[in-house]
């Protein structure tokens, strides 16, 4: 009797370490899902946008600055998108109606891509950009903190980073941002 | 009888005790010695003591007009737009190597600016950028 | 447009028979009466019907470029060829997970119509585990991958596969994988049933070999045909690099060949019971695991395709379930110990635990060093990788050892006193190897010493089999011939990558347009460059002669490929190969400049390496007929 509980015992804790190995793996990997992305959005939220320069979409060899770009006192939407990239047609919409806004101005960065395709796509799908800056080789993109396209900052007047979307704009951030700007202005 | 069957079982428990042990100490001596760190040129920089022995890879951009090709190796440099790194290499070339992509280096550091490759990673992905980038802007 | 909604319509109506087939189980386990009612044969194949067709209409909305569908769109193209855009189905994550759940559902329906001589209890659980898995699939599948998901407005052209996937190793990889991956799954559903059931004994131990066997099967193809994927169309020059992605697929393999010789002790010995089933539950968990890694990205591997947090989270959820269920029933079912029979130290049994505890160390080895830097980064926010060399360091001495005890232990007999003068027999043979061999170690490098041992004990396996196939043959002695001829496919993989390992050269050099390099006996002369435009890509071509010292010429033509859609570049090698080596070149350009990046290697047994795959898994091909 005594032999047979003990031994009941020790099969217990040999079950609870594996079940506790196997909680630390799960959680391990459960942890990883959130930090091993290459991207942290939550981090840039509330910094200021960093600097960088932009060549302009229309005029060749014209360059902008970080300040030329968001000159006014308003809401600025930076989205990086490019032609080639499918998700970036699924936000489209989206976006248009967001530049139906006149609190917010759109400024679109056209990511590694050819001229001929992104005007195409712009021709067709509508334009939502108030501006739109080039960024061929991508590093304006990276200097961006971006993970890769599309991708969407929500900037205030003080160029801060209010919001950072990682993917497609979907309609529950559409809200967000409509909420961010509106909130300001009826103060 | 019954007590050559305790024994003999006490014996094949510690045999299987002292394997575990013997196992988990080899493969963690193993790791110790084959693992190889990664840093961006920034943490290359703040590195006081270099092993000069010890593989690490360094991960960032390849900085632009900072190729140069030889006939025995080529150089170029790697930035994280906060600090850079010299970097020489001999060997086979991916073809996503670039100026102004990512790019991974694995090899072994001669001082806070030199680094001598003797490997270089891209990864099959267009849009790859290399860990830490995002870690920069928040400094600023 | 319209098939696509009537795919995803076929995969909700599967999803509601699966569910229903759960209640027409309970129903029919209660019952008194011995047969497995007939519907839930009829359920059980409207299941399969209804998911066979909906992959049916994916790959037919494929063929046809209707770009209304996401997935298509997102990865395919009009101008890509028939095949590749088959093959185009199953290359993305919503396709692949379709092609899992198929591949699941088929094994189910087979498991049913097989097992008619089992237990009817068990049966019912067996199937009644794989339901659940396949509603935990369909329900990842319909709220996460859609692959019917529409786009609107509907694209005019596609954004292209991957050129990289546009192989014809590659566009059959992933089916075989997933056929030995979820092979897997019935042996973890019939273990668990048959540990409820108190069944874990010799009838079930026959009747599951056969489905440990068939997914082993799978499993060693298509882990060969990833890594001759590898070989030919990444251009690295090598057969395994010890990839996250790699060793995913290997884990699930080392336990199921343990499993399949442990299983073969608790048919002839019922021993092992608690150990077996332990064996069966971590093959089909670490197949879930290798899908979660894989799937979620979050292994750093050059085949980390983009990702989806929600996708990863879900399968994590569903694999700790999975693991978590399993070892609870295995805490309140395990087999009581029997008294435990008469165990010879000398015998077959010993050889085939010693096999396994081999199998365990090395699945040890390759799991930490997968996932040690997902632990440290999180614990320690240190970003690591771990290199080949840890993973060489750990595993190939061990394999001196490992060799000896195969080409030993399966000589042995069961419970037997005169196994020792065979053991003696055996040693003795393996000194003569030795000193036959013997002189080679002088005249190769010290840092062969490792490769050379090892070929050598491969030799010493390979003669022992070549003695069991004569005896197998002309004394006519009942031996087990699958047996033998997979463990000949082992033995003629150790020796030629050891070969490979002693004699393949490597050159890594920049070269011009004009220059020539000379290394050993060999010249190697870049001629010249030319250009060509292909249907999906442009090419440029080089033109490269290697003479050796005698004055034979090979002419190697490497390229590089310019896609357009997406815009990638590949380097494709050019391969010259005959019975015992290849001469492998590939070249890159140096960002434009006039140098180009060449490397050329002299690859020992390359040929040698897929064919002993081919032959391992031709062996368990052959147990798997003769049944």
């Amino acid at each position: 009797m005594f032999l047979k509980s003990r031994e009941n015992i020790i099969r217990f804790l040999f079950f609870l370490v594996i079940f506790l190995l196997l909680f630390f793996l799960g959680s391990i990997f459960f942890k990883s899902l959130n930090t091993t992305k290459i991207f942290v959005p939550d981090k840039l939220i509330g910094r200021s946008l960093p600097d960088f320069t932009a060549e302009s979409f229309d005029d060749k060899n014209k360059y902008f600055t970080k300040n030329e770009i968001f000159n006014e006192k308003k809401y600025y939407l930076l989205n990086i998108w490019a032609s080639w990239c499918g998700p970036c047609r699924e936000e489209h919409p989206i976006l248009i109606k967001l530049s139906n806004d006149h609190n917010l101005e759109l400024v679109g960065l056209n990511f590694k891509d050819k001229k001929e395709n992104a005007l195409k796509f712009l021709n067709k799908s509508g334009n939502p950009y108030n501006k739109v800056l080039i960024d061929n080789n991508g590093s304006v993109s990276i200097s961006l903190g971006a993970y890769g396209v599309p991708e969407t900052f929500l900037i205030n007047e003080k160029k801060i980073i209010e919001l950072k979307f990682v993917g497609p704009l979907k309609n529950s951030d559409y809200k967000k941002i409509l909420k961010k700007i509106n909130y300001k202005n009826e103060n | 009888m019954f007590g050559k069957k305790v024994n003999s079982r006490i014996l094949f428990i510690c045999l299987l005790l002292f394997s575990l042990i013997l196992t988990t100490y080899i493969i963690f001596k193993a790791l110790e010695e084959n693992v190889v760190y990664f840093k961006s040129p920034s943490e290359v920089k703040n590195i006081s003591e270099l092993e000069i022995k010890k593989k690490i890879r360094i991960g960032g951009m390849v900085k632009n007009n900072s190729i140069k090709s030889y006939s025995d190796y080529i150089s170029f440099t790697i930035t994280d737009f906060k600090n850079e790194i010299n970097v020489t290499y001999s060997g086979s070339i991916p073809n996503l190597f670039s100026e102004g992509k990512g790019v991974v280096a694995e090899g072994i550091l001669r001082d806070n600016n030199y680094f001598i490759a003797s490997k270089i990673l891209a990864k099959h992905d267009e849009n790859y950028m290399p860990p830490n980038d995002n870690n920069l802007n928040n400094n600023k | 447009m319209i098939l696509g909604q009537i795919g995803f319509l076929l995969l909700v109506s599967s999803l509601i028979f699966s569910i229903y087939l759960i209640y027409l189980i309970y129903f029919n386990y209660k019952s008194v009466s011995d047969i497995i009612s007939i519907k839930i044969y009829t359920f059980t194949f409207l299941q399969l019907i209804t998911i066979l067709f909906s992959f049916f209409f994916l790959i037919f909305s494929f063929v046809n470029s209707d770009f209304s569908l996401v997935s298509v769109y997102q990865n395919s193209h009009t101008t890509k060829p028939l095949f590749y855009k088959i093959s185009g189905t199953w290359g993305n994550h919503e396709g692949s997970l379709l092609l899992w759940l198929l591949v699941l559902s088929l094994f189910s329906f087979f498991f049913l119509i097989q097992s008619r001589n089992d237990l009817k209890k068990y049966r019912l659980l067996t199937i009644l585990f794989q339901n659940l898995i396949i509603i935990g699939f369909l329900v990842f599948i319909i709220k996460t991958s859609n692959p019917f998901l529409s786009l609107y407005p509907v694209p005019l052209e596609g954004l292209g596969l991957n050129p990289i996937l546009q192989d014809p190793a590659l566009a059959i990889h992933p089916p075989i994988l997933y056929l030995g991956y979820v092979g897997s799954s019935i042996v973890f559903s019939s273990a668990l049933a048959a540990m409820i059931e108190k069944y874990v004994n010799k009838i079930w131990a026959s009747s599951i070999k056969i489905w440990i066997m068939i997914s082993w099967i799978f499993l060693t193809i298509g882990i060969m045909l990833g890594s001759f994927w590898a070989y030919y169309e990444l251009g690295w020059g090598g057969f395994w690099f010890w990839d996250p992605v790699e060793n995913v697929s290997l884990m699930p393999w080392l336990t199921l060949t343990a499993l399949l010789h442990s299983i073969i002790i608790l048919e002839k010995r019922e021993t092992f019971h608690s150990w077996t089933l332990i064996l069966a539950i971590i093959s089909f968990t670490l197949s879930m695991n290798g899908t979660f890694l894989v799937r979620s990205g979050i292994l750093n591997s050059i085949h980390t395709f983009a990702n989806d947090p929600a996708r990863g989270l879900y399968i994590l959820i569903f694999l700790s379930i999975l693991a978590f269920f399993s070892l609870i029933i295995f805490y309140l079912f395990q087999p009581e110990k029997k008294e435990t029979t008469r165990f010879f130290l000398f015998s077959r049994e010993t050889s085939i635990l010693i096999n396994n505890w081999f199998m365990i160390f090395f699945l040890v080895v390759v799991l930490i060093g997968t996932i040690y830097p997902l632990i440290l980064e999180i614990l320690n926010n240190s970003k690591i990788s771990v290199g080949p060399p840890f993973f060489n360091i750990l595993i190939i001495p061990f394999l001196i050892p490992f060799l000896i005890f195969m080409s030993i232990g399966p000589r042995m007999n069961w419970i037997n006193t005169e196994n020792k003068s065979i053991i003696k027999k055996k040693l003795l043979h393996l000194l003569v190897i030795i000193i036959i061999f013997s002189p080679m170690f002088f005249y190769f490098d010290k840092k062969n010493i490792l490769s050379l041992s090892i070929f050598i004990l491969g030799i010493f396996l390979l003669l022992s089999l070549l003695n069991e196939l004569k005896e197998f043959f002309i004394k006519s002695k009942i031996r087990n011939i699958s047996k033998i001829i997979s463990h000949l496919g082992f033995a003629i993989l150790i020796i030629s990558i050891s070969l490979n390992n002693i004699f393949s050269i490597e050159i890594d050099t920049n070269l011009k347009v004009g220059d020539s390099y000379k290394f050993k006996k060999y010249e190697l002369v870049f001629q010249n460059i030319s250009g060509k435009v292909e249907k999906n890509y442009n090419s440029v071509i080089g033109k490269f002669i290697l003479k050796d010292i005698k004055n034979d010429i090979i002419y190697l033509n490497p390229e590089i490929r310019i896609y357009e859609n997406p815009p990638m570049i590949t380097s494709e090698a050019s391969i010259k190969n005959n019975f015992f080596y290849d001469n492998y070149i590939t070249m890159s350009n140096i960002q434009g400049g006039e140098y180009y990046n060449i490397r050329f290697q002299k690859k020992f047994m390359m040929l040698w390496i897929w064919i002993s795959a081919l032959v391992m898994a031709f062996g368990g091909l052959l147990r798997v007929f003769k049944k």
